[in-house]
């Protein structure tokens, strides 16, 4: 059976040697004082050098092994040991290549990177591994990304090269036009009725690498611009959906570490590196050496800058965004997701309305509290329906029925197919939320695999105190949090999972870290209901009259035939919620149709429209991929 | 141990279609023939993930004369299925994730055909009587060349909307431009080359495999992921349910013996292997000696020797010189087989 998914644990194998990185195990990044460009260019720069130096030294002569794709794009970059370089693509070269897609862009990049510096036998190398390689080309919008960004360059690297001469037969300029057409349509996509896979705490690498590439070595000046603006679009989704660097949900997908230490993503490494506001994680995420290696090609817009670091402004962000395409069992192919983002300086709360986007990883809602370091630090709040279904997967995948759900463990995917999962989507979750209130409501079919609602509490909340008015407070950082099941429940530790050495696959072992873990909620209940409410602590005396404040709220609900919630928020909205039918605020029903591409405070843009504004204060951006044109003004 | 699951009297209608399935052969049987060519389309995983350092060799595999597996063109663990061009064997075309790979020199170079539009083919398909013609079964439907797949075209014109998967694939050898498509709502018949089609067998879920008899042309058989198995002696238009064969699970494919016209087998992860000695009457469980869980992905049978090969999902190719009743770990350790190809010889 073909494995379809990639695994972004492959990030392991390509760190080299661990050993201490400044960002990653020093203390937390300090905002800059002097915010002008120069000096915000400086220091984005001296982060990249740091990530290239720390690649290079893990590299050692005497050891060939250490010598990887990550070790050679950070030597090349760094100008150093052309021949040593050199003569070690040639081995590399003499072995089977495997990778696919995830093989083309490390080897596109050194191509670049080394054309003024590796040895001719060493380039004769690699161009003919793109004749005798036959890289699959994947069933994922980002390994589309990768597989058609490299093909492109590498077609325009060797521009006038016959058919036979590459895996796909296809001579360098078909390869060119087909790949062209692959991204000009996906761009087309994402600027128009949304990106399928959404704020991914990982793969926006498999997205910004591409793009960054595009924008750095294309020759073709459409790509190279649009290479650019959609690095922009990405960068300043990073920037408005991250809560002091930290990316938080809902997620197209997201990992089981990245759903509770929220900053444990690869999104980090983009956060600290453009932003400068947090830590990368281990091994600057993987895959950060191969944006490092080309990063000096790429300036951060200022006013993108300032959005990812400006919080002393509450804002609300509605996005539109799709599902990854469904191939069968669904009567859309790729309905839309509206995504709602609430930021604050001690929060943020983000959703959608529910329902399934990704088969395996989406992260659907959830509240994430600043923390003074997000290291090791469960910063969030949540509940979800752990759904695993064969009938959903197959909606993605062309893959048979049997044996899906126990091969996704050995693929990096350890708890789909668990009853205490936190990672995943249900068809049966409706989610609202209006500010800083959600509501989650759940109608799961009698035999529906699991029967039963998981709340994640963290490790790190403090003040846990069920209260007899059925809320459960709980804090978390500077955030008071209310937290109201609508069934019954029970209290499990969250066992957490263990790489085991394995050569084959990916193997784990559960761990149980007791009452110093993080605790479930479980209620085994099919129409069930979760509704939380947020506040900073500023906003009260105490955290006693928070919990007056919530009590006095006028609160009405009910599980039958199907669950619905009336309540007053704490920002004072008559919220009225039936499962499946559309949210009513103040007395008018919520219209899904009306949502727009971007609407918010920093981002705006018209469904269909390809055009995205970007303003901070009096700095404004505006891509428009009508025109390929970016504009930058600061109003008076 | 072995289950023999006998047919209901409920069933009366369907014993008259597997009595007609047992009628002696209106076509040429393909042991009648020059010796066949075999081959299987093998993912030779090992823990393979996208994206992965681990190597392996997969892909087309053809049968050699001392009964080896050897492989054939690029490594690519993700072939669904090959056809051969009947006036040339080395035309090959695969159903791959990458759409439709098509080489002219027996395997040494190879085109991916279809650009970015045309992705995981399921299936491919040569008409014999119009060799140019090359079907594809694609997750969004059907793809058609009329130029050795030089260039596609969608024919889905009577096609669903939505419910057109498409997993498999097959060209009456009959008929010209006569094809049956399992989709993921059914059994499409198009007898214009794909101009237009119509549903000839509603299913549930997805149509796993369909298969034309060796020995008649008009018998004509199926498995589903929900519906059970099922046979056409009218080349396709009308369907009955074979008795006898389970559905509470996915069946995944299904095989004539070229070498008795009275043999099938069908291939399940949950029930193993199915055979049938009479035509389809009753079918009888034969997974002894087969590890367990069963876990098979593909049965096909050699057409020279009868020898039955099931595909164990991740263990092994086994085989069986006795239709099933006893087996034999075979070759491809570790393998998970996506089909079984035979190309006919030139007629004695």
């Amino acid at each position: 059976m073909k494995k379809f998914i990639s695994l972004l644990a492959l990030a392991a194998l390509l760190a080299g040697p661990t050993f201490a990185q400044p960002a990653y195990s020093g203390p937390m990044p300090v905002p800059p004082s002097d915010t002008r460009t120069d000096a915000l260019r400086r220091a984005y720069l001296d982060r990249v050098k740091e990530v290239l130096v720390w690649y290079s030294a893990t590299a050692k002569p005497d050891k060939p092994e250490t010598i990887g794709t990550g070790q050679i794009v950070a030597k090349l970059a760094l100008h150093q040991d052309a021949g040593l370089v050199s003569q070690r693509i040639i081995e590399l070269m003499k072995q089977p290549q495997t990778g696919d897609m995830f093989w083309m862009f490390p080897w596109a990049a050194i191509s670049f990177l080394g054309r003024d510096q590796l040895s001719a036998e060493a380039k004769a190398a690699i161009r003919d591994a793109w004749r005798t390689y036959f890289p699959m080309r994947g069933d994922t919008e980002n390994h589309w990304a990768m597989y058609y960004s490299s093909l492109f360059l590498m077609s325009e690297l060797y521009p006038d090269d016959p058919a036979g001469s590459w895996f796909t037969g296809k001579s360098s300029a078909e390869n060119r036009a087909e790949a062209k057409g692959y991204l000009i349509h996906w761009m087309d996509l994402a600027t128009t009725i949304g990106q399928g896979e959404y704020n991914p705490t990982h793969y926006i690498g498999e997205y910004a690498i591409p793009m960054l590439y595009l924008a750095t070595w294309s020759k073709d000046p459409e790509m190279k611009i649009r290479g650019h603006m959609m690095l922009d679009w990405l960068m300043a989704e990073l920037a408005d959906n991250t809560l002091n660097g930290v990316l938080r949900g809902p997620n197209a997908r997201t990992t089981e570490e990245s759903v509770l230490e929220r900053w444990n993503g690869l999104s980090s490494f983009f956060s600290w590196t453009m932003f400068g506001n947090t830590p990368p994680p281990a091994a600057y995420g993987g895959f950060g050496i191969f944006f490092a290696g080309a990063a000096e090609n790429y300036q951060l817009p200022e006013v993108i800058y300032h959005i990812a670091v400006d919080r002393s402004q509450d804002y609300i962000q509605r996005d539109l965004k799709r599902t990854r395409r469904r191939w069968r069992y669904s009567d859309q192919f790729m309905p839309p997701v509206y995504k709602t983002s609430y930021m604050r300086r001690d929060y943020a709360v983000g959703s959608y309305q529910g329902g399934q986007s990704d088969p395996i990883q989406t992260h659907v809602w959830d509240v994430t509290w600043a923390v003074p370091d997000p290291r090791g630090v469960h910063n969030t709040l949540f509940s979800m329906h752990p759904y695993a279904s064969t009938e959903v997967l197959q909606m993605y995948f062309t893959e048979q029925p049997d044996g899906l759900i126990d091969s996704l463990s050995g693929q990096g995917k350890p708890s789909f197919g668990v009853p205490d999962k936190i990672l995943g989507a249900s068809p049966y979750e409706r989610v609202f939320q209006d500010l800083d209130t959600v509501v989650a409501l759940y109608d799961i079919p009698p035999g529906t695999s699991y029967p039963r609602i998981n709340g994640f509490f963290s490790k790190d909340l403090t003040q846990i105190t069920e209260d007899k008015s059925g809320w459960i407070f709980v804090q978390g950082g500077h955030t008071y949090l209310a937290y109201r099941p609508l069934a019954p429940f029970h209290w499990e530790h969250l066992l957490g999972y263990r790489q085991l050495p394995s050569a084959h696959g990916y193997k784990w072992e559960r761990v149980d870290k007791g009452e110093q873990g993080d605790k479930l909620l479980v209620s085994e209940h099919l129409k069930n209901g979760t509704i939380v409410q947020a506040a900073s602590a500023d906003e009260f005396k105490s955290f006693a009259a928070f919990q007056a404040a919530i009590n006095a709220l006028p609160l009405e609900f009910r599980l039958e035939p199907v669950p619905v919630v009336k309540l007053t928020t704490l920002r004072g909205k008559q919220v009225t919620f039936t499962y499946g039918q559309a949210p009513v605020v103040d007395g008018a029903p919520l219209d899904y149709t009306k949502w727009k591409l971007f609407e918010g405070l920093y981002l705006n843009a018209e469904k269909g429209s390809r055009r995205l504004t970007i303003t901070h204060g009096q700095l404004k951006r505006v891509l428009d991929f009508n025109t390929l044109t970016i504009t930058d003004s600061v109003t008076p | 141990m072995t289950r023999t699951n006998h047919f209901s009297p409920g069933w009366a209608a369907g014993l008259r279609l597997l009595a007609l399935l047992a009628l002696p052969a209106a076509g040429r049987p393909l042991a009648a023939a020059a010796p066949a060519d075999f081959y299987l389309c093998a993912a030779l995983n090992k823990g393979y993930v996208t994206g992965s350092k681990i190597t392996t060799l997969s892909g087309l595999f053809r049968r050699d004369g001392t009964g080896a597996w050897q492989h054939i063109g690029y490594n690519d663990l993700s072939i669904a299925a090959a056809a051969f061009d009947p006036r040339d064997p080395k035309v090959i075309y695969t159903a791959a994730l990458n759409g439709c790979w098509r080489s002219l020199d027996g395997g040494k170079t190879w085109r991916q055909t279809n650009g970015w539009d045309i992705t995981e083919g399921r299936d491919v398909a040569v008409d014999p009587h119009s060799p140019d013609h090359v079907y594809l079964a694609l997750p969004d439907g059907v793809a058609v060349s009329a130029d050795r797949a030089q260039t596609w075209v969608r024919r889905e014109n009577g096609l669903p909307d939505r419910g057109k998967y498409t997993q498999t694939i097959k060209v009456d050898r009959a008929h010209a431009g006569r094809v049956l498509a399992g989709c993921e709502s059914g059994i499409y018949l198009t007898e214009n080359g794909a101009k237009s089609w119509r549903r000839v067998l509603p299913t549930a879920a997805t149509v796993d495999d369909i298969q034309q008899a060796w020995n008649d042309p008009r018998q004509w058989a199926a498995v589903t992921q929900s519906d059970g198995a099922w046979a056409s002696i009218d080349g396709g238009v009308t369907w009955k349910r074979f008795p006898g064969v389970p559905a509470d699970h996915a069946l995944y494919n299904l095989t004539f013996d070229p070498t008795n016209q009275r043999r099938l087998a069908i291939a399940s992860w949950h029930y193993g292997v199915l055979t049938t000695e009479d035509s389809g009457a009753t079918w009888t469980s034969r997974n002894a000696g087969l590890p367990e869980p069963h876990r098979v992905a593909r049965v096909g049978v050699d057409p020279d020797t009868g020898r039955l090969y099931a595909s164990v999902v991740n263990d092994s190719l086994y085989t069986s010189d006795d239709f099933g009743r006893t087996w034999r770990r075979s070759a491809l350790e570790g393998s998970v087989i996506n089909n079984f190809i035979t190309v006919p010889g030139p007629a004695k």
